[in-house]
Parts: C-alpha cells; structure tokens; sequence
C-alpha cells in the first residue's frame, strides 16, 4: 500500500463569489495574484513619479510571512504604500484589514477591494471577537501577511490617535512580528476631506519588528501591544 | 492568413452550412421551452413540490444560460469554439486546483496555465506536432519547477497533480477544441456536446425507471446498472442515427462503426463521470464548486466530455480524419 496524498481545498471552497469576498477564510489563486500584481505595477509608477515616495528602512522587513504591517492612518493612499513596498514574491499573500462598513456594502467597491488590494473585511461596529479569532488563526497558518491600521479610522486632524487593543488579539503571545511604519505626508496628500490626491511628497519609515511573545493573551495584554506599537511609530515620526 | 482558414475560423455565415447544425440548434432550442411548459405545468397541475420545482427551475435557467455560451461559439466559427473551449478548461482547471489545494504551489500553477496557452496557440495555429509535443513539454517543465522548491516530501503529488490536471483539462479537452480545424466542424461538435449531455440525462432516467443493482456504490451511490445501460443504447443510438447524417459519405458513415462511436460516447462519458465522482471522494468534498446553480461546479458538469473528446477524436480521426484538407501552421507558417 501507498500512503495517502493528502488534499486540503482552498478553505473558502463551496462558497459562493460574494461569500468568498467577504470570508475572512479567503484565499486567492492565480486570477487574483495577476490583478493584484498589475495594481501593484501600475501603483508603484504613480507612487514614484506624483509623491516621490521614499521608503527608509526596507531591510526591518521579515523575509517571510507572517508578520503584520502597521502605521499611521491618514489617507486611502496608505494601505496602497504599504503593500507596494513589500516584496514582489508576497503578492497574494498580503492582506490589508478594511473597513467592512465602508469598503464591502457596495458590490462594485467590495469586487474592487477584494480583486485588486486582496483586502479582507473588519466590521467595526460589530467587531466580534471571533472575527479577530479568525484573523489570528489565519496568521498562525503562516502564510499571510497583514496591513493593518490600529488607529480604527483616518485622522482627521493630522494628529495620530491612540491604538486600539484590537491589534493585541492577532499577535499576543505568538511568535508573530508586527513592523511598525511611519507615513509621512499623506495627510497632505490625500486628507479624508479630499477626494483627489495632490501632488505631495510621501515617506515611509520601516521599523524594527517588535516581538510580543511574551505577552498575555488577555486585555492587559491587548492594551500593552497596542501601546507599545503605538509608541514605536511615533519614535519613528521623530527620527531625523 | 490564408482565405479558407479566415472563413473557417470567422466565417459565421457559413453557421448553418450543414442541415444537421441547424437541426440541432432548433431541437436544443426546442427542448428547452418543452421542459419549461412541462415543469410550469406541473407546478399549475399541483403535481410538484415547491421544492422540486425551484430545483427543476434552477436547473433549465442553467441551461438556459449554458446552452447559448456552448452552442454560440461553435455557430459563430472556429476561432470562438477554440477561445471557449480554452475558457472551459481554464474555470475546469481552476475548480481542480482549488479542490485538491494545488493553487497554493503557484509556481507550478502557472506552469499548467501556461500548457494550456500554448495548447490553444497550437490548435487556432492547426499545428497537430506541437499540440502532442506540449504534454511532454508540460511534464518536463513541472518536473524541473517543482524541483526549485527543494522540498522532496510530497514532489510526487505536486507533480503528479500537476500533470493530472494539464492532462485532464488543457490536453483531453483541447481535442474538443482541435476538432475546430476540420472544415466541417459544426455538425461533429455539436454531435459530441449534445449527445455527451443527453448520455448523462438517459442515465438518470433510465436510473430512476429501471435501475435498481448499484454497480459503484463507493464512488458514486446513486448509479445503476439499469442507468448505465438504458443510456448505452439510447446515447448509441441517437449518436449512429444523428452520425448517419453528420458523417455521410465518410469512412465513418457504416453501421458498425457509428455504433462504435455511440458506444465510445456512452462509455467514455459514464466513465468520465465516474473518475470526476473518484476525484470528490478522494478529496472529501460533494461539489467541485458553487459556479452552477442546480448543478455544482463546472466540473460537476462537464466531467463526462473530459474522456469523451480524446477517444471520440481517435476514432473519428482513425476512419475519416480532422481537419486534412485544411491549411495547417496558419499562424507559424512553416
């Protein structure tokens, strides 16, 4: 007797397209790694030329999955940034956390969410704490990556606000790295006042991954990570 | 590009050509709105369940949407018949990788896309060395990108799913789209499509009046051997009696030999269904997929054409040949 190949089905299999949209169990094949690696080329061109982007600290990145990418929120350029600077071979394997209730109610919105920024949707008013179960989960499996922005919404004063405990749940007392980011200039680029970005320079700082280990999984520990996330982009904000 | 192969290929005015195309197109047509007075009947006559019948819906609306996206590209000409086909085998391949988690080795995924590209490049091109050269090819490819991974536990299935699926839906099924090249294509694809769908819905009647031994009660429970064969002689019938019409004059037009492609068809299609139902099990699913309502996935629907096309290809190939008279590498040249 041979042993048995074993099959593991997509784990969004059986369901249908808009239920595999909205699944946090998600995962994408070849169709999606296409779209998204055009979006990524031709946002990259852009990012280049109208912001100048520049991007310090490229060498904090973990070579491989999974790790949780975090920043400052400020305008709908950033999670584009974010998953522009991460390596080429991460294509389809980065997740940006979206907002369910803005990004996923409208049909054309939640395609383009989901086919071009493989995005996966969060719903903040009703934020179970099992969909943050499941989003753990997926990041344990080891082959995602998240951009996540734990402020909660855009600032709408230029000010960034405090992190919520959310993030903690991903990553306490997991091996799980979260690099922090500074963005720079994208409240002068795009405001959440404004609908067309102005031609404005943007820079992302990379920072050192931060390990929580550990760190209890409970709401004393929730709080810790996101303070101390929190306090790591701002240490980055004021680097020269 | 030379002048036969451009009617050939785009020719859409020359759609009806053959009597038998145009009788099959108003009989599919016509079946269609028989079924539907049928079941709205039943539904008025009080004699179906409202469950029964949204599932009886369900399905003629499938068909309703299929029937056009099958029948339409082969009457608009060759090229759209190659271009569906290629569709087909893509969405099947997709279902196939997603079930059996072969889309997560996404170097070796392209590989299998890319085969089945330049399969459909070397049937729009009428280039029959390079058509049987990409299998091979395929193989070669997978074995060597798997090898890249260097993780040897599990590089047979990865390979060996690999060349499954290639062989499955960009080979087998590409001889539904190489049969495109024969200047009298219509009638021979049409034949093929409408019987190998007809041979699944015999074996379901005839399973439901007279079937009771079930003959592989492990792969797929609901299969009879009064199913089995109530569509072995309706299918071989209906194809040796439409084949009469499609084939006259050819090598393949005696009786012996149109009732063995009837029996080609009906064997190769049961079967075909069989190792689709092989594969679920294997796998431990019910559907391939969600894509048709009332029928599962894709595959779920198209499994019985997979073993058809290749053998059927053969046979006819064997007494009359496809496409010899046509202008070959129309592309390449060469």
């Amino acid at each position: 007797m041979m042993e048995e190949w074993r099959f593991e089905p997509a784990h969004d299999f059986g369901l249908s397209a808009e239920q595999r949209r909205l699944s946090l169990r998600r995962e994408v094949g070849l169709e999606s790694a296409i779209s998204c690696f055009l979006w990524r080329s031709i946002t990259r061109v852009y990012l280049a030329t109208a912001h100048r982007l520049k991007i310090r600290g490229r060498e904090n990145l973990p070579t491989r999955p999974p790790f949780v990418l975090v920043a400052n929120h400020a305008s709908h350029l950033d999670a584009i940034i974010l998953g522009g600077i991460l390596p080429l071979r991460f294509v389809g394997a980065v997740f940006p956390i979206a907002a369910g209730d803005t990004f996923f109610t409208k049909r054309a919105s939640s395609i383009f969410a989901t086919a071009f920024m493989n995005a996966l949707p969060i719903w903040r008013k009703s934020c179970g704490a099992h969909s943050l179960e499941d989003l753990r989960e997926r990041l344990l499996k080891g082959s995602s990556v998240y951009i996540l922005f734990p402020e909660g919404t855009r600032t709408r004063t230029g000010a960034m606000a405090s992190f919520k405990p959310g993030l903690g749940r991903l990553v306490a007392g997991t091996s799980v790295p979260i690099v922090p980011c500074y963005l720079n200039g994208t409240f002068a680029a795009l405001p959440a006042s404004a609908t067309v970005p102005r031609w404005k320079r943007i820079c992302v700082t990379i920072g050192k991954p931060l390990s929580f280990s550990a760190t209890t999984n409970d709401r004393t520990g929730w709080e810790l990570i996101a303070a101390a996330t929190g306090n790591a982009v701002r240490a980055l904000a004021t680097l020269p | 590009m030379d002048p036969i192969a451009r009617e050939r290929l785009f020719g859409f005015r020359h759609a009806f050509d053959s009597p038998v195309t145009l009788w099959i197109t108003i009989a599919v047509i016509a079946a269609l709105l028989i079924a539907s007075v049928i079941i709205w009947l039943l539904h008025t006559g009080e004699r179906t369940s409202d469950k029964l019948h949204d599932e009886l819906v369900k399905r003629v609306v499938s068909w309703a949407i299929m029937t056009p996206l099958l029948l339409g590209p082969v009457l608009l000409g060759a090229a759209w018949t190659i271009l569906a086909v290629v569709i087909l085998s893509v969405l099947c391949y997709r279902e196939f990788a997603r079930a059996t988690g072969f889309f997560r080795y996404r170097s070796l995924s392209i590989v299998v896309v890319l085969g089945i590209i330049a399969t459909t490049c070397a049937i729009a091109d009428h280039w029959y060395g390079f058509f049987v050269a990409i299998p091979p090819l395929t193989m070669v490819l997978l074995a060597i990108v798997a090898v890249l991974r260097d993780e040897p536990r599990g590089y047979t299935q990865r390979v060996g799913l690999g060349v499954i699926a290639f062989l499955l839906f960009g080979h087998c099924l590409g001889h539904l789209g190489y049969m495109a090249n024969d200047a009298d294509f219509r009638p021979i694809v049409m034949l093929i499509i409408l019987t190998v769908e007809l041979n699944d819905v015999f074996a379901y009647i005839a399973g439901k009046t007279f079937g009771h031994r079930k003959i592989t009660p492990q792969t797929s429970p609901n299969k009879t051997l009064g199913g089995a064969l109530g569509a072995l002689i309706l299918t071989t019938t209906l194809v040796s009696t439409v084949g009469h019409f499609v084939f006259a004059g050819s090598g393949v037009d005696t009786p012996v030999r149109l009732i063995g492609l009837g029996l080609i068809v009906s064997v190769a299609g049961q079967f075909g269904d069989l190792m689709v139902s092989s594969i679920k099990r294997d796998i431990g699913i019910k559907d391939m997929g969600a894509s048709i309502p009332g029928h599962g996935g894709l595959l779920d629907r198209f499994d019985s054409m997979l073993l058809v096309a290749p053998a059927v290809f053969y046979y006819i190939g064997f007494f009359r040949g496809f496409g010899l008279d046509q202008p070959t590498r129309i592309l390449t040249g060469g």
